[in-house]
């Protein structure tokens, strides 16, 4: 892989500046959740091999690697961890030359160390992706307490295999923010520093060597899905990343290299450092991320994603259908103005993937959800950044833009931890499905706006591709509503009791005939809007999902849903708390 | 995704199967051309196989639309079940080209 100045190329030894001779082989992967990146660091002294990740063929290769430069020159072999998630590591137990000989000296921060030593699901998140941990034997374990008493003396360490290292416990900055340091020699050559960096997990640590800093998941540590592990802390992360940003602050490293994703300069690692910082300092209270909410955003997950992509089709399928018309009518730097505003490949590709990797996921009978959680998490992050929805609410329904904008934000609030925002407040339901239904059957502009706007080119041709592009999709249908006599005030939150009738009603629209019919009844405590249409012969499969996903939007609304299908007739019964 | 051609009379039908997506919609897009190419403009697509449509898979269409825009030239899909008939009505597509519930309605009027 060929690399700029600020790159380090992937599985080529490089040289790192200011670190007398050391040399460099990192293994840069695309993210996942499957494994980490790996940097084999040579001295003279040592073989250094930071994270060799969570794939046994990964830590095979390193393997084979670290044979032949043990060929070249014989030197101890150290296996530095940044931290003992099991992305970074869990693959070294399958393979002999790591898992059986101790010729392997492991180095982990202590509470790692413990972790690990134990076996332990929790800190190393093999309980959370149903992954079995065998107790490892952990000769050095790092950043101590015993040692913290030696501040600045440093200490000599034999190991069984032969190696033989120097240690300098130290603290850096001035409290209340300071920062544990470890500085370790093995042997003339160039040394490495271990910083203490607690808050993505407690035993989660930065190291240096040179003008290179490695910094394990620390930028990653706020991100939805990944803030709330077990062992993640608030507190310590802002801590760490104020620590972290001095540090780069004060020059000598230049680049950072990431436990996941491409390498990053200094300046770009201190704006992110100050970003994440923002976004840590935002998660107060946040859930902690275990196997049970793991599993239960893995399933919103799949659940969003159907309306996500059904949404995202007919938004896509709308903006073809504007610029057809202006091609038609000549206007070809419209038409093209128009499908910029949303990536259609980007978006159609995300949707594929996510959908196979679902499909395998499931096809592997895994119990294991998280990884699903996280690829919806990464899918979900990626499609909020392909579609401008401002300018799309401009040409097509803004309902559509809004309520897939919504969805997003939904789960990325769910994978974060929280529950997704609800305002329940007093509505009137009568009012709300008029307003509704008018809404859907009307066009956004009218005759009048279109004539009005005659005078001034680029208003007529703004009104005009919002003409096309927005379809008031009950506007060959009839709508027959009827409701009692009476009040209908109810306790719910708005924005998704309209954002769940327009599903329903799209879904109507779309697979039923001729007539939608739509009942409103006070019952005591609740009331209750019935959504009806005839079904076509040979009737709607109704997929579970989708059910699901409609139910699920019913609570977040503050009602209940029941969906049946009889006798030809396919029915929504929506329930919501009255005020009484 | 699976594509047969008939032939009835010149009316060109390709039957499809599967999904129209990102990964399959070139596949019909080429399959169409071929026809267009061969002077072949009544393509009738019966998507009674087809369970799931992509924006890729409305490109093709749109873009196949513009094509047989002539005089003479016919266009259209028939058999949709009803998710893929959801997504061309929601789009709006329902008024670019003709739907029929029939192979045979669609060719009857052609």
């Amino acid at each position: 892989m060929p690399a700029g100045d600020d790159q380090l190329a992937s599985l080529v030894w490089q040289p790192i500046p200011g670190a007398d001779g050391a040399v460099i082989y990192p293994l840069i992967r695309k993210i996942d959740t499957i494994s980490s990146n790996s940097y084999l660091i040579a001295t003279a002294d040592a073989l250094i091999l930071l994270d060799p990740g969570g794939i046994a063929d990964q830590v095979e290769a390193f393997s084979k690697i670290i044979q032949t430069c043990r060929e070249e020159k014989d030197r101890p072999v150290f296996v530095f961890l940044t931290h003992a998630h099991i992305d970074h590591f869990i693959g070294v137990q399958s393979v002999p030359a790591f898992a059986y000989a101790k010729a392997v000296i492991f180095a982990v921060q202590e509470a790692g160390a413990v972790a690990l030593e134990q076996g332990d699901g929790g800190i190393t998140q093999g309980t959370l992706l149903n992954t079995p941990v065998t107790p490892m034997n952990i000769a050095l374990p790092l950043l101590t307490r015993n040692r913290s008493s030696c501040q600045g003396i440093p200490g000599h360490l034999a190991f069984p295999n032969g190696a033989e290292i120097t240690i300098t416990r130290d603290t850096l900055g001035d409290a209340p923010v300071t920062m544990d340091r470890e500085t370790i020699r093995f042997g003339p050559g160039p040394e490495l520093e271990v910083y203490h960096t607690p808050g993505h997990s407690p035993d989660s640590i930065c190291i240096r060597m040179g003008s290179h800093l490695f910094c394990g998941d620390l930028l990653f540590a706020a991100s939805p899905g990944i803030a709330g592990l077990t062992g993640w802390s608030q507190e310590n992360l802002v801590r760490s990343l104020t620590g972290i940003g001095s540090l780069l602050s004060h020059g000598g490293i230049t680049r950072v290299c990431p436990g996941h994703g491409r390498v990053i300069t200094a300046p770009d690692a201190i704006r992110m450092v100050a970003a994440v910082k923002k976004e840590a300092l935002a998660l107060d209270d946040i859930a902690e991320l275990n196997s049970e909410r793991a599993a239960w955003a893995a399933e919103f997950a799949e659940d969003s994603m159907e309306q996500v992509n059904e949404l995202f089709t007919v938004m896509a399928g709308r903006l073809f259908y504007v610029s057809y018309v202006m091609d038609e009518l000549g206007e070809s730097d419209l038409a093209e103005k128009t499908t910029s505003l949303m990536r259609e490949d980007v978006v159609d590709e995300l949707l594929l993937a996510f959908r196979d990797f679902a499909g395998e996921h499931h096809q592997r009978g895994d119990a294991v959800s998280m990884h699903l959680a996280l690829k919806a998490g990464q899918v979900i992050a990626k499609l909020q950044r392909s579609f401008a929805q401002d300018d799309l609410a401009r040409i097509i329904d803004p309902d559509l833009a809004l309520r897939a904008s919504r969805l997003l934000s939904d789960y990325t609030t769910t994978l974060r931890g929280f529950t997704p925002p609800c305002e329940i407040a007093v509505c009137e339901i009568r009012s709300l499905i008029e307003a509704l239904v008018t809404g859907l059957a009307v066009p956004a502009c009218s005759d009048e706006d279109l004539l009005s706007s005659g005078d001034d080119e680029e208003a007529f041709a703004q009104i005009l591709l919002s003409r096309i592009g927005t379809r008031p999709i009950l506007e060959d249908v009839e709508v027959v509503f009827h409701a009692e006599n009476s009040e209908f005030n109810a306790l719910v939150d708005r924005d998704r009791l309209t954002d769940l009738l327009t599903y329903i009603v799209e879904d109507l629209v779309g697979t039923m005939t001729g007539q939608i019919r739509i009942e409103l009844m006070n019952r005591e405590e609740k009331i209750t809007l019935t959504f009806s249409g005839d079904i076509p012969q040979g009737g709607v499969s109704y997929e579970p999902r989708t059910a699901r996903f409609l139910k699920g939007l019913a609570q977040r609304a503050g009602g209940s849903l029941v969906i049946q299908s009889d006798g030809g007739i396919q029915m929504f019964e929506i329930s919501v708390p009255a005020i009484l | 995704m699976d594509i047969t051609t008939a032939d009835r009379e010149g009316k060109i039908v390709l039957s499809v199967t599967g999904r129209v997506d990102t990964s399959t919609a070139p596949e019909l897009e080429q399959a169409i051309n071929r026809q267009i190419d061969d002077q072949k403009r009544q393509i009738l697509l019966n998507f009674a196989g087809v369970t799931y449509i992509s924006s890729g898979g409305l490109r093709v269409l749109l873009a196949t639309a513009k094509k047989l825009k002539n005089p003479g030239d016919k266009f259209g899909l028939c058999c949709l079940a009803p998710e893929v008939l959801k997504i061309l009505k929601l789009a709006g597509f329902t008024s670019i080209f003709a739907i029929y519930p029939s192979e045979g309605e669609a060719l009857a009027g052609w």
